[in-house]
């Protein structure tokens, strides 16, 4: 214990010293972690219930165990958004911590000390987020359900413990190239690949953008067709989707370099065009979250346009018509709150790719691009790998709205042209999110970057 | 030899010029001027404010006292975007290491200016391509500039310095991070274009053996400039 | 030259007081040890020189139980023609290192103004430099014009480099060679 308590001082004495990115780093990190714990917290306590009981909270969707393990899915798929987000946040600061740990392996320190120092790090921050989600969740429960079970506390503090504790393994797991060959990042900050984390980060995301379909068509909860949902079918769908998703955001972004840069006429697309060719991979992961919920999305709308006409065509329904409603709003406040998470990933990346590229940035002011060019090639970099996706994801949400109303429930429903909104909504939501790095490149130009050139 | 235009006024002149870094004071009152055509080698221990003074003759800083001029202009009088269009046309601008674009080419890092500037593209791949040419690294046109050595892109970076025919370039130390024979040829090649074209140069270095490619020397102490004495 | 240095270096040593042509020999040697070790006959030759052309005078002889030892001490224009040259540049040239290393050392000990020496040799130095380099780059320059060039050039910047460092290190300086 006594080697821990000292990697815990050097921990901290290492944190204390660096600069105010690391803070930002710990305090996002801790956001996402606490809303991880929320979720899964959320879920822990609903699966601890048992049989039909009757919960005054959204309009009866808890009361049938179908439909519950339909909301438990639902919001353990809402974690894979989160983790998305906790992985852009992983990268704040992520160069200079890297170097500082490398040099700290050069200077003698052993390879277990260093994944130690950064599982404490990353472990501590998310400590703090689930501690709050946790502080925060407590009373909810009470006031909704008067003598909680045990389990339902064991799942609680099981959440409380385990999220640190993943996120400790995720840190140390992060290291291992710093730990292996701590040269090599000191000469270089290392090639992003991403195609390993961001397939294991995103297998679920699209685990959550399908669940809200899966919920959808939930049989045991609907009133025609009886039998437990093809939950397993579904994940495994999902996974084989999410994986596509990130290999084709990594696609995309490389090709549109390629093609582009051959043909730029102007300076900013032709920096976009070869900085996406030099590294595609880099954000991927936002990308393909952001094709998920487009699919997901644009699929949904359709879906609810239909099933809402159902409704109101059907004179006897097995629940209240406000409980399908409700079952389909809540799908939708949960892809919105998908879509929020995905867009602050992608801030939180172009802030961080933007930071970790300050100083040759300077020099480009310094030796007269104009900031305006350096922003449009900034907008640039996210506006044009995701258009042909955003596009082809739309497509295929499209694909299944159209395919429901026209195949499903005896088809003849109305085609939901409204559906087709969604892509290029989401598209814009993108473009504000990564503008809104835009004053932190006004910073960054700043001429004091050129100091230690 | 050298083509310095003593009839007319400086070009640029920096005026009792002072600045201070938080609390240090990199300038205190330094004065210099710099005749069209002329080779000026600013020397002075590291970290007495060299870098500094070279940031406020080019307008990337403005000085928290004193005045720039520059072809009659008062640089602090001038909004950032003129600014910057000046740094794109008048000047140019060389530091020891960073300063090209690593994603791209070493031939688009060339025509960049150009392409700002408003030429098309092909235009300035190809004038471009006779500036690397000229330096002797046309082969490497292709390449990024990690894939460089340091001789090869501090001699691209001179090219893309010189691309838009600048009348003043700002060297800071650009054989700072090379060899004597990389240097040797990084100077030689800014030396004979400054002169070919009648471009001024503010040159600084901390080493002597650079400084002395320069027509005037002058050395900067405690934040002030002296020119060093004449022998007697 | 060297002889011509050995005059100077020895009015320089004499200039912090009198001293004897035994001691001159041993500081000399200690001073400047990149310098041939000087044999006590040219010692002499050079005081009795100093002498005749009235730089230096016989301070007078003591005998404490041993041979007898002559005291020389240096005259007023020995002292003036020390001054005039230790501010003198030395031209600007390979090998030239030992003379200005003894011009700082004579001025320090002789109370002149080291660093307005430093300065003016360091300009004289930086013109040589500037005109070398002019040569070396010049378009269609023959390869023995550069190596030549180069080879005075290399030089010269050792002189220069030593002498920046020297100017900076100047009080320390004078606290050690005052107390030898």
């Amino acid at each position: 214990m006594t080697s821990l308590g000292s990697d815990l001082r050097l921990a901290w004495r290492l944190t204390r010293g660096s600069d105010r990115r690391e803070w930002w780093r710990i305090a996002l990190t801790a956001a996402g972690a606490a809303l991880a714990a929320g979720f899964a917290s959320a879920a822990a306590a609903l699966a601890a219930l048992r049989g039909s009981l009757h919960i005054p909270v959204a309009a009866g969707l808890l009361n049938q165990p179908g439909t519950r393990a339909g909301v438990i899915v639902s919001l353990v798929l809402l974690l894979v958004p989160v983790l998305g987000f906790l992985g852009q946040c992983a990268r704040v600061g992520a160069v200079h911590r890297d170097r500082r740990l490398a040099g700290l392996r050069l200077a003698g320190a052993a390879p277990g000390q260093v994944r130690r120092i950064a599982a404490l790090e990353t472990g501590l921050a998310c400590l703090l987020g689930s501690v709050a989600a946790a502080v925060l969740s407590v009373p909810v429960l009470l006031r909704l359900w008067d003598r909680p079970s045990p389990a339902a506390w064991a799942g609680i503090a099981l959440v409380t413990v385990g999220v640190p504790a993943l996120g400790a393994a995720a840190g140390a797991l992060a290291l291992r190239r710093v730990v292996t060959s701590p040269l090599g990042w000191i000469r270089r900050s290392g090639p992003r690949t991403g195609r390993g984390p961001g397939l294991l980060f995103l297998a679920g995301a699209l685990l959550a953008t399908v669940t809200p379909l899966a919920v959808a068509t939930a049989p045991s909860g609907w009133p025609y067709r009886p039998g437990p949902p093809p939950s397993l079918l579904v994940l495994g769908a999902v996974v084989a989707v999410g994986a596509g998703a990130v290999w084709l955001s990594g696609c995309a972004a490389r090709l549109t370099g390629r093609l582009l840069a051959a043909r730029a006429r102007s300076a900013a697309t032709l920096i976009a065009a070869e900085r996406l060719r030099d590294d595609p991979w880099a954000a991927a992961r936002t990308h393909a979250a952001v094709l998920l919920v487009t699919v997901v999305g644009t699929g949904f709308v359709g879906v609810r346009q239909m099933l809402l006409e159902v409704l109101d065509s059907r004179k006897h329904l097995a629940e209240g018509r406000s409980f399908y409603t409700t079952g389909l709003d809540l799908t939708a406040a949960a892809l919105v709150v998908a879509l929020a998470i995905t867009l602050s990933g992608l801030a939180v990346g172009t802030a961080e790719s933007l930071a970790t590229r300050r100083r040759g940035l300077a020099a480009q002011t310094a030796a007269g691009v104009p900031r305006a060019v350096l922003a449009r090639a900034l907008l640039l970099e996210t506006a044009l790998p995701l258009a042909p996706a955003v596009l082809l994801a739309g497509t295929g949400g499209a694909v299944i709205g159209f395919g429901y109303a026209s195949l499903a429930e005896g088809g003849d429903w109305s085609l939901p042209w409204a559906s087709l909104l969604v892509p290029p909504a989401v598209y814009a939501t993108c473009l504000l999110a990564a503008t809104t790095a835009l004053p932190l490149l006004r910073r960054t130009l700043h001429p004091a970057e050129l100091r230690y050139t | 030899m050298s083509m310095v235009d003593n009839t007319a006024g400086p070009l640029l002149a920096g005026r009792g010029l002072v600045k201070a870094h938080g609390r240090t004071e990199a300038l205190r009152g330094a004065s210099v001027e710099l005749r069209a055509g002329e080779i000026l080698a600013v020397t002075g221990s590291s970290g007495s404010g060299k870098s500094t003074l070279l940031h406020c003759l080019s307008g990337i800083v403005r000085p928290d006292e004193g005045s720039v001029t520059y072809a009659g202009e008062r640089l602090e009088e001038l909004p950032e975007r003129r600014l910057s269009e000046l740094r794109r046309t008048d000047f140019g601008v060389v530091f020891q290491f960073g300063q090209l674009i690593p994603e791209l080419t070493a031939l688009d890092n060339v025509a960049l200016p150009l392409m700002l500037a408003g030429a098309g593209r092909a235009g300035a791949r190809a004038a471009a391509g006779e500036w690397l040419e000229r330096f002797g690294v046309r082969g490497q046109g292709e390449l990024r500039p990690g894939e460089l050595s340091g001789g090869q892109a501090q001699r691209a970076a001179l090219a893309r310095a010189l691309v838009t025919g600048p009348r003043v370039v700002f060297a800071d130390e650009p054989t700072g991070a090379l060899d004597s024979l990389a240097g040797e040829q990084v100077m030689t090649a800014l030396v004979h274009t400054a002169r070919e074209a009648g471009t001024a140069v503010l040159l600084i270095t901390h080493d002597a053996r650079v400084a002395a490619y320069a027509d005037r020397e002058v050395q900067l102490r405690d934040g002030a400039l002296a020119p060093l004495e004449v022998a007697a | 030259m060297i002889a011509m240095s050995t005059r100077h270096i020895l009015l320089g040593l004499l200039a912090s007081g009198p001293s004897h042509g035994y001691d001159l020999k041993r500081r000399h040697d200690e001073r400047f040890p990149q310098a041939r070790p000087l044999a006590y006959g040219q010692v002499y030759t050079t005081l009795q020189r100093l002498v005749r052309d009235g730089l230096a005078e016989v301070g007078g002889t003591d005998s404490d139980g041993g041979p007898e030892r002559t005291t020389y001490r240096a005259t007023d224009d020995g002292a003036r023609e020390l001054a005039r040259w230790a501010g003198e540049i030395a031209p600007p040239a390979p090998f030239v290192a030992n003379e200005i290393f003894a011009k700082v050392v004579a001025s320090i000990l002789s109370g002149g103004d080291p660093a307005a020496y430093l300065r003016a040799q360091r300009a004289a130095h930086m013109e040589r430099m500037r005109e070398l380099t002019a040569v070396k780059s010049a378009k269609g320059a023959d390869l023995a014009t550069v190596l030549s060039a180069d080879f005075a050039l290399n030089h010269l910047d050792a002189d220069l480099r030593w002498m920046t460092t020297t100017a900076a290190r100047l009080t320390t300086l004078t606290a050690e060679v005052d107390t030898a």
